[in-house]
This record gives structure tokens, C-alpha cells and sequence, in this order.
């Protein structure tokens, strides 16, 4: 602010002078006049010179004050318009340090989850000893009100993703109820083939209506379906990818090597398998296969999927990865309705999160060639779970002696305490047959051909302890049946009691 | 939902397979092999398993090495019988297994004589 009486208080003689000039002059004029005029009419004229110089003075005393007062404006004026200029540029400092650091910063906090109360109080602090309060004040209010729309937006789509999980998972559970009825069904009806292909077509609907639940809860954000505890060999991971797609039987599964994916990743790849398969069968010709092969590679296991399709231009792979990309840098649900190939987000998602590798390339066939790279650390060697299929998990399993042994951590016989099993079978310490093959199925083997007519009783347990024998009694081990059948019709006298201790052991020894 | 409970639950969930039967049968349900094979068909593996076949293929030639029933090949594989049907099918056209025809019923003794072999034991 301009002082008040700084400059208006003292007169400045420089400019004075100035204004007495015309005061003076008018003196001298009248002065000159009165000399010059005739002594009757002197008096007058000196009386008008006298009331001139007055007036003239006065004139120019006013004059000179106002041009005085004029200077001092102006200077004030000068003054304040600096200060108002500066207090301008601060301003726009400040707008833009709004605009370009404080509140970029505090939605990007919100978005990555901080409360509101958090960041305010954050940029709060930050704004300490900058600029005026005034200012700080109303930008702080500013970034109250954005950060406050922001969560409310966050919140509430936070909450639409809970409940597109939610439901997810809902539809999840009833699936999976329903895969294990059909399962059960399965075995009950397997003699009559009718039913069972009707059981199968079921089967097949349930998986690919349990595949779409996954990806739902996969896009919002979690797991996908079910957890596996043991590791699942990677052979019957291909095959439950292509048992979830609608197509599979034109997928062609190629030679993969014996490897098993640790449990936590079996169900994540599974889907993204089969999300890849389904975009691979989905978009080639119905006559053409796709063909699935897994290979071992420095970073782990490649899976391959390879299909006969239409082929995909420079353009449209980009396209395909970028969405990809973009999958895994997390997904909005309102942009899926925009998204042609649901099945990608998907497995962008999933790549992103177990740390797949995920590449499309043109194939040699014209179609699509899709790797995607397991890496090291999801695979184990352990002997896995063990079957494609749950083939001899059950099934009385034995050693033999002489049988190569096949590094097997734990005896087959505690693997699947889940299957109903006799208890014999269960606490019995000899296992039976164990040999596995390429993909871990768990094998009986005979030494050599046993004759046919005989009485086989191919699968007892040589038991160890009586008490297990005794209740073996009661559990005839599958196909013992026949083979007193057999033996009654052949005519060889009844197998007698051995029969249940080591007749195979014998049969063994014996060829 | 008590802790017993939800354990349950999770063992539930967590139990199965992750392949289902119709990809093991590649969609087929066994409808057309079933006059061929039936039940008590005998099936005897021609030579061992090779390296490229699918593992149930691989598994039944391995369990054949001896005479069995398709029931049997059934239990042990813990699959259903129509599944083994396909199989033993596959097998069957790729002359990897051979089928045998159970012994025919015409040898079996007479049902009347045995009766009466029953009646005379029983007035003894």
C-alpha cells in the first residue's frame, strides 16, 4: 500500500517553480501595464494587475497541487498494479501446481486405495509454507471435493465388482455341485451308453457354463473357481482346458512333456488355456483342428496352440496385445462391453497375475499361434497327484520288488484319502502295483502273462496283518467274481483260502 | 459356518479332476461299440504301450498284459464302463488289444441235473 503522506507532504521546489511563472508573469505584465498607462487610469489598472496576479496565482497554486496530487496517484497506482501482478502470477502458480502436482497425486493415492482423510491431511502438509493461506485454503477445497467424487466412484464400482464376484462364485458352487452329481451319475449309468452320452452332453454344458463363471470372477478381480492343493500333472491340465471349451474335439493334443504344475497355478492356467483354446477354435474354420502341444523351454513350459484359422494381420495382433497389455494393467467392467474378445482380458488378467507369458504370432498353418510360457517356478517334478483321470488312485497299487523304482515321495496308497476306499486298502502297507507311466498313471505290471484259465485273484492285497485280511473278506477286490466264475466253469476246484493272501505273489514267483 | 464345517467344504471343493470323461472318450459315449464289447468281453493286450498314447489307452494295454474283463478294466481304471467301451474300441481298431468271447454258456451243466444232483444230496 502507498504510504499516505510520504509524498504529498513535502513539496518538491522543482516543481514549483513551474507554476509561480505564470503568477510572476502576470505581475510583471501589470507591473508594465500600470507604468505604461496614463496616470488618471493607473490606480485602476494597477488594482486589475493586483486582482489579475492574485487570480493568476491562485490558479496556478491549485494547479500545482493537483499536479502534485496527480504524481502521487500515479505512483500509487504503479505500485499497487506491481503488487497485484505478482500476486497474479502466484495465483496462477498456484492453479497450476493444483492442476498439475497436488491433484494428480491425491487421486492417484485414493486410486491406489488410501482414504480420503489420509491424503487430504497429506496435501495438507504439503502445502504447508507455500503460498498464501487464502489460496491453500481453497485448493484444499478443491481437492476435498474431487477426492470425495473420486472414492464415491471407486466405492461404487468396488462394490459392482463384489457383486459380479459374489454371483460368480454363487454360480461357481452350483457348478461345481453339479459336475460332481454328473460325476457320480457317470459311474452309475455307465452301462447303458444311451444315458451316458446324455450325461456327457450335460457334463460338457456344466463345464463351459463353469468357465464363464471364471472369467467373470476373474475380471472382477479374483480367483479364479477352485483350488487345487496337490500339484496336477500338466497333461490332465491341457485336457481340463479343452474339456471346458465347446469345441474340443477338435483340439488336438500333441506329445507334452512330464511335468506337473504345483497346485495354487493349476487352476488359473487351466482357464487361461482354455480361454486361448476357446478363441482358437472359436475363430478358425469348423473342419480345421487346433493343435495343443507343450514343450520344455529355459523359462519353464511353452504351451502351444496353433489353429488353421483366418490369419491375423500386423494390425489386429496389435491390437491383441495391446488388449493384453492393457488387461494387465487392470480392467474396468464398463469397458467389456466394448471388448470383442472377452476370453483375452482374461487371460491378460491371469498372465498378469501368476506371471504368464502370453504371445500371439501368425502360425505356419495361416491361423494363430498362441504360447504361452509357464514359468519355472509354478512347475514341479514331484510325482503329482497322479492321474489323468484318477486312473489307479484307486485302484490297488503294488510294488513290485524287482519293479524300477520311479522316484514316488509318498506310497500311492495315502494320496487320495478323499475316494471311499476300504479301510484295508488303506492301512495297507505293501502296495501293490507301482510303476508309472509317462504321465504319472499309476500302473500295476505283471512279470509276464499269466495263463488265462486260472484263478486270478488279481488284486489282493497280500496283507500284512491278520486283522486287515479279515476284513478284507468282506471287500472281494474288483473282478474276483469272475474269477470264481471262471473257475467254477473251467472246472478247477474252488481257489481255497490262499487265495486271499498271496495267490499273485505266487502266480509271480511261479512264471 | 463352524471351522468343521467349512474344512469339509474346502475338501469338497477341492476334490476331482480337472478333465471331465467326454474328453477322455473325445465326445463319444460308447452307443456304437456297444454290441462288440460287453461286460464280461475278455481283452488281452497284443503288445506293450508306445510312447505317443493317450494315458488311458497307455493303462489298458499295460493292465492287459494278462486276460481281463472290460468290468474289471472298468474298477481298476475307476472309469465307467462305456468310457472303457470307447477305449477298448480305439484299442481294438489299432489291433493294439484283442477281444476273447467268454466260454459259452451251452458247456455249463444242465440246470435240471444239478437240481437233482441237489435233491439226492439232501436225502442222503
Amino acid at each position: 500500500m502507498v504510504p499516505a503522506g510520504s509524498s504529498s507532504g513535502v513539496p518538491r521546489p522543482a516543481s514549483v517553480v513551474p507554476w509561480l511563472l505564470p503568477a510572476a508573469g502576470t505581475a510583471l505584465c501589470a507591473t508594465v501595464a500600470a507604468a505604461v498607462a496614463s496616470a488618471s487610469a493607473r490606480g485602476l489598472v494597477a488594482w486589475c494587475g493586483v486582482v489579475a496576479t492574485a487570480a493568476v496565482a491562485l490558479v496556478a497554486a491549485e494547479a500545482a497541487r493537483r499536479g502534485r496530487m496527480v504524481a502521487v496517484l500515479r505512483d500509487r497506482l504503479a505500485e499497487q498494479e506491481a503488487t497485484l501482478n505478482a500476486r497474479l502470477a502466484q495465483q496462477r502458480a498456484d492453479t497450476l501446481w493444483l492442476a498439475d502436482v497436488l491433484l494428480p497425486e491425491a487421486v492417484g493415492r485414493i486410486q491406489r486405495g488410501e482414504f480420503p482423510e489420509d491424503v487430504i491431511r497429506a496435501v495438507a502438509a504439503n502445502q504447508q509454507g507455500r503460498g498464501d493461506p487464502e489460496s491453500n485454503a481453497v485448493n484444499l477445497k478443491v481437492v476435498r471435493t474431487v477426492l470425495e467424487a473420486v472414492s464415491a466412484e471407486e466405492d461404487m464400482r468396488d462394490s459392482a465388482q463384489r457383486a459380479f464376484v459374489n454371483i460368480a462364485r454363487r454360480v461357481q458352487a452350483i457348478v461345481h455341485q453339479q459336475a460332481r452329481g454328473l460325476r457320480e451319475m457317470e459311474d452309475r449309468h455307465g452301462n447303458d451308453p444311451e444315458v451316458f452320452g446324455d450325461l456327457l452332453r450335460l457334463d460338457h454344458g456344466t463345464a463351459l457354463i463353469g468357465r464363464l463363471a471364471d472369467s467373470i470372477a476373474v475380471l472382477g478381480g479374483a480367483r479364479p473357481g477352485r483350488q487345487w492343493s496337490k500339484a496336477v500333472p500338466l497333461f490332465s491340465c491341457l485336457r481340463g482346458a479343452m474339456s471346458r471349451i465347446l469345441d474340443y474335439q477338435r483340439v488336438e493334443l500333441h506329445s507334452v512333456s512330464e511335468i506337473a504344475i504345483v497346485g495354487p497355478t493349476v487352476e488359473p492356467l487351466i482357464h487361461a488355456l482354455s480361454e486361448l483354446l476357446d478363441n482358437a477354435t472359436r475363430y478358425s474354420p469348423p473342419e480345421t483342428k487346433v493343435h495343443l502341444t507343450a514343450v520344455e523351454v529355459q523359462a519353464g513350459i511353452a504351451v502351444e496352440i496353433e489353429d488353421g484359422g483366418v490369419s491375423l494381420s500386423e494390425e489386429a495382433r496389435a491390437r491383441a496385445e495391446r488388449m493384453l497389455a492393457q488387461a494387465q494393467a487392470g480392467i474396468d467392467l464398463n469397458d467389456l462391453g466394448e471388448t470383442p474378445r472377452l476370453g483375452l482380458a482374461v487371460v491378460g488378467r491371469l498372465s498378469q497375475a501368476y506371471g504368464f507369458q502370453v504371445s500371439l504370432r501368425p502360425s505356419a498353418y495361416g491361423g494363430v499361434r498362441a504360447v504361452l510360457i509357464v514359468p519355472q517356478e509354478h512347475l514341479t517334478t514331484a510325482a503329482a497327484h497322479g492321474r489323468a483321470h484318477g486312473i489307479g488312485a484307486v485302484s490297488v497299487t503294488r510294488q513290485d520288488a524287482s519293479a524300477p523304482k520311479i522316484s514316488i515321495p509318498r506310497p500311492i496308497t495315502g494320496l487320495s484319502p478323499r475316494r471311499a476306499m476300504p479301510p484295508s486298502t488303506m492301512d495297507d502297507d505293501v502296495p501293490v502295483v507301482t510303476e508309472r507311466t509317462a504321465n504319472g498313471l499309476p500302473q500295476r505290471r505283471r512279470r509276464a502273462p499269466v495263463p488265462p484259465p486260472r484263478t486270478r485273484s488279481v488284486s489282493a492285497p497280500a496283507a500284512t496283518n491278520p486283522a486287515a485280511d479279515t476284513s478284507d473278506q468282506g471287500k472281494e477286490p474288483p473282478g474276483m467274481w469272475l474269477a470264481a466264475f471262471q473257475s467254477a466253469v473251467s472246472g478247477d476246484p474252488p481257489a481255497s483260502a490262499p487265495v486271499h493272501d498271496n495267490s499273485d505273489e505266487s502266480l509271480d514267483k511261479g512264471e | 459356518m463352524s471351522g468343521s464345517d467349512q474344512q469339509k467344504d474346502e475338501q469338497e471343493w477341492n476334490e476331482g479332476d480337472p478333465e471331465r470323461l467326454y474328453v477322455i472318450t473325445k465326445g463319444r459315449s460308447g452307443s456304437t461299440e456297444k454290441a462288440a464289447i460287453d461286460l464280461v468281453t475278455l481283452i488281452v493286450s497284443r503288445s506293450g504301450p508306445t510312447s505317443g498314447m493317450q494315458p488311458e489307452h497307455a493303462a489298458i494295454v499295460r493292465l492287459c498284459q494278462s486276460p481281463l474283463s472290460v468290468a474289471e478294466i472298468s474298477a481298476y481304471l475307476h472309469l465307467p464302463v462305456s468310457v472303457v467301451s470307447v477305449l477298448v474300441a480305439d484299442l481294438l481298431a489299432d489291433e493294439r488289444v484283442e477281444a476273447r468271447a467268454m466260454v459259452p454258456p451251452a458247456q455249463l451243466p444242465d440246470a435240471a441235473l444239478i437240481e437233482a444232483v441237489m435233491h439226492g444230496l439232501q436225502k442222503l
